[in-house]
């Protein structure tokens, strides 16, 4: 992330836990703490079209731990009064801390597979990850990140609001125009929503950077 | 001999008060300790020092009516006849005894000038004076004030081994004691080492239990931060020496066990690569995490121990995690409301250590509710225990989730951290600076306790302290308190402070103080568009300082924070943008751009900072694009991109793509 962690004791020693030579992905201007973005998220079923507005906003990212985190807020749900707001966690797929197979939240691989190959920006990587599960892949150099958004709580409602958090997000993230796109995975909800974004600039002819550093 | 470096006091003996009993009995007990008759001069020496043992508050007592001077006095007189003994014994025991775990005692004994007559005891011929003037010598050595000791010199070492070689186990128990407390540079740990005591020490630990603790604590000092002493040290008898140190931290004494716990911390902090055995790395956690429980010295040293163990560690900080050590140490806090202040700061040293870099354990925190635990610590009489407290909370609010949550933005946690604002302790101001440069981020949550209890002026004034510490720190907290604040929050800062004080900020001698005013600045410009004209104010004083300021050639780290001023300038209105392209080619300067100095540098995030920059000046949407592109060409600025296209960093490459795409929509080509 855009900060630096500063240590006022002995330096830090490197984990003993890191396999291999696999380094953490380099920053990416637009995946930063502060980064805003707006869009929507389709949540049509067999009953009915319906997209919300959604934005998003990046808290904080640690890419060493292959860790962000963030909040999302839902415009115009119809079955609250206000715009519903949650905290969710990110993990990068960074072929160091985390894989393109989820491992948990009722996600099997073949569950794994059928959404990554959704993004065209994976179909490179496809053939790779379906025989070895990516290990020789070079994710530095890739223009695309590719995460998963996972909701962990309510932030201005209460767990009764009739919504749930119960599935996660498949998304991938451009480097260049920092545009997201994504796909809500949840067994028990409408297959595929998608998650749509683009970045904002509050009215600005151009991009904005805030920052914050954590002692 | 050894020198010492105290001088010797006149005596300074007063008369009791002739009221009350007590005061009666004193004074005679003075008048008998100079009585030329030896039986009734021992039987007064041995009273003393039966009511002083264990009992500070009779030492005390005793100090203040000058007891240590009559006794020296006493010791001085007494000669080396075997008559004599058992004055010297007793005078030596009561001395020893002044100076047992009491400083004003050691102070009062050494500035009684008695220390080389102790010292001559050891060659006494009868083994009861060479014990009672060793133990009394020890107790001195204990102290931070005890003489100090010259190893460098040859006559000293010898007396030195001689001490090491005596069969006697208090006279080699001394020697160690020396050793322990006296040796203090690489020069003479080196010079023991190559005298061989280290071998000599290793032999000693077989002996009675006080020799042996002695002898820990001085391998411990000899191989502190010095890798050669305990590479020596660890190749001796192939592993053997260390193996013996190893087993002691499971033997039945706590005070051994710990003592070789923090020998094995010496040697680990020191040279890690000894211990590929996680088994070694989880029995020495889970010693200390035991000990911790120990009700007497041992618990306190024990919880500096692990503290000092697992700082920067993480794989550490992991195994001590999973042996339940947030758990261990909480439960000690919680049950226990009498600690030592030297254990409640170990302890909560220990807990931050523990936060430093895990989130289990800052989640953890949170969900044992230490935090009540804390904010009681933020109000104790002892300065180290708040600082230790401080740095606690600094390290669990890490967290940007528990952040998020607004588990620190209360009035609870919050008043009490400005309040400590004002602690006249230095250590506990840059503490409680660390800790609220993090708690102040509440990721724009409509409510800040920060601000309520009038934080904002009390860090502006902290922001033009002498100390650039404390400017640093004041200056990040509002850097962090700015982070995606509304105009209104801004306002709260920008109305006390004038554009005249803040371009001083940053124009401070100190780069550090110098980066984060910038980052600052670029906060409080970022958000709504109408914030970015706080740099125009006093005809762009602040502007005009950020560009002299990145002219004058800074560090990385300063000229990030200063490109991004500018890139969020740029990303305003067509005025916003051509007074960035003033700053950029002010009209009298011959030198290079500084642009094409920093799009050159070796950070990766300067190149980055510097071509977000460009690409704002050029955007297509704003009139003047075109004519800031010619311009930026011109300088030779546009080539320069041209040939960074296959730029090492990902994300430099694809900002200057976007560039050189705006630049063919100029009708350039790539």
């Amino acid at each position: 992330m855009p900060v630096r962690v500063v240590e006022s004791n002995t330096p830090a020693q490197v984990s003993g836990t890191d396999p291999g030579n696999r380094s953490q992905l380099p920053p990416s201007s637009l995946l930063g703490a502060g980064q805003a973005f707006s869009g929507t998220q389709n949540v049509s079923n067999q009953q009915k079209e319906e997209a919300w507005r959604v934005n998003v906003q990046i808290q904080g990212i640690d890419l060493e731990h292959g860790y962000l985190c963030g909040t999302m807020e839902a415009l115009n749900v119809p079955m609250a009064d206000t715009p519903v707001i949650t905290f969710w966690e990110g993990e990068i797929v960074d072929g160091k801390n985390y894989t393109f197979y989820t491992g948990k939240w009722e996600a099997t691989r073949e569950d794994d597979m059928r959404h990554w190959s959704k993004f065209p920006s994976f179909s490179p990587l496809q053939g790779q990850v379906e025989s070895d599960g990516g290990r020789q892949l070079d994710l530095n150099n890739y223009p695309y990140i590719f995460m998963r958004w996972k909701e962990q709580y309510f932030v201005n409602v209460g767990t009764d609001c009739g919504l749930t958090i119960a599935g996660f997000y498949y998304v991938c993230f451009s480097c260049s125009d920092g545009s997201i796109s994504g796909f809500y995975y949840d067994p028990n909800s409408s297959p595929f929503q998608k998650l749509e974004l683009k970045t904002v600039n509050e009215g600005r002819s151009g991009f904005s950077f805030s920052s914050y550093e954590l002692q | 001999m050894p020198t010492t470096t105290t001088s010797a006091a006149s005596s300074s003996s007063s008369t009791a008060s002739a009221s009350g009993n007590n005061s009666n009995r004193q004074a005679d007990v003075f008048s008998r300790l100079a009585s030329s008759d030896p039986e009734v001069k021992l039987k007064a020496l041995r009273e003393v020092k039966n009511q002083i043992i264990g009992n500070r508050t009779k030492k005390l007592s005793f100090l203040k009516l000058g007891a240590v001077p009559a006794i020296a006095s006493a010791l001085a007189d007494a000669d080396d006849s075997e008559k004599c003994n058992n004055i010297l014994v007793q005078s030596a025991a009561a001395l020893g005894s002044f100076a047992c775990g009491f400083e004003a005692g050691v102070q009062a004994v050494l500035d009684a000038g008695v220390f080389p007559r102790l010292l001559r005891l050891l060659t006494n011929p009868d083994e009861k004076v060479v014990d009672a003037g060793a133990r009394s010598l020890r107790m001195i050595f204990q102290s931070n004030q005890a003489p100090k000791y010259d190893f460098l010199q040859e006559k000293n070492m010898e007396f030195l081994f001689s001490l090491l070689n005596s069969e006697n186990e208090n006279v080699s128990g001394l020697g160690a004691s020396i050793i322990a407390h006296a040796c203090g540079t690489s020069v003479e740990q080196r010079v023991l080492c190559e005298a061989g005591v280290l071998e000599k020490l290793v032999i000693l630990l077989d002996g009675s239990l006080s020799q042996r603790e002695a002898c820990l604590e001085s391998l411990a000092t000899v191989l502190k931060n010095n890798p050669e002493a305990v590479s020596d040290f660890v190749g001796l008898e192939s592993g053997r020496y260390l193996n013996s140190v190893t087993e002691l931290t499971k033997d039945r004494y706590p005070r051994t066990r710990l003592l070789s716990c923090l020998c094995l911390v010496v040697i680990y902090n020191t040279s890690p690569s000894y211990f590929v055995n996680m088994g070694t790395k989880s029995g020495l956690i889970t010693t200390l995490l035991e000990l911790l429980n120990d009700p007497g010295q041992s618990g306190d040293d024990a919880a500096l121990g692990l503290s000092c163990l697992i700082a920067g560690k993480e794989d550490l900080q992991k195994l001590a995690y999973e042996a339940n050590a947030i758990k261990n140490i909480v439960d000690i806090l919680k049950t226990d409301s009498e600690l030592q202040t030297k254990r409640l700061q170990g302890l909560f040293l220990s807990l931050a250590e523990l936060c430093s870099k895990l989130e289990d354990c800052r989640c953890s925190f949170v969900s044992l509710q230490v935090l009540d635990l804390l904010i009681n610590a933020l109000r104790h009489k002892d300065a180290d225990v708040k600082a230790a407290a401080c740095i606690c909370l600094r390290n669990a609010s890490r967290s940007v989730k528990n952040l998020s949550a607004g588990r620190f933005n209360s009035d609870h946690v919050m008043l009490p951290l400005v309040q400590l604002l004002h602690d006249p302790s230095s250590s506990v101001q840059v503490a409680v600076l660390g800790a609220l440069s993090n708690i102040v981020l509440d990721f724009s949550s409509p409510k800040s306790s920060f601000i309520e209890f009038g934080g904002i002026k009390q860090l502006i004034e902290l922001s033009k302290s002498m100390d650039p510490n404390a400017r640093c720190s004041a200056l990040r907290a509002l850097r962090n308190l700015m982070f995606l604040a509304d105009n209104k929050r801004k306002e709260l800062y920008i109305s006390d402070v004038n554009a005249q004080g803040f371009a001083c900020l940053i124009s401070d001698p100190e780069p550090p103080v110098q980066e984060q005013a910038l980052a600052l600045l670029r906060n409080l410009v970022d958000g709504c568009i109408s914030s970015i004209e706080f740099v125009f104010d006093e005809d762009g004083l602040i502007l005009d300082t950020v560009g002299r300021q990145l002219r004058k050639g800074p560090q990385a780290h300063m000229a990030i924070q200063g490109m991004y001023v500018l890139t969020n300038v740029a990303s305003g209105t067509e005025l916003h943008k051509e007074a960035v392209m003033q700053q950029l080619f002010p009209q009298a300067t011959g030198s290079e751009n500084f642009m094409l100095k920093f799009l050159q540098s070796d950070e990766s995030q300067l190149r980055s900072a510097t071509v977000w920059t460009i690409i704002n000046l050029i955007s297509p949407s704003s009139p003047g694009a075109y004519d800031r592109h010619v311009k930026l060409r011109s300088a030779g600025i546009i080539p320069q991109l041209k040939n960074m296209v296959n730029d090492a960093c990902l994300d430099v490459k694809i900002r200057i793509k976007t560039v050189l795409g705006q630049s063919m929509s100029f009708g350039d080509n790539y």
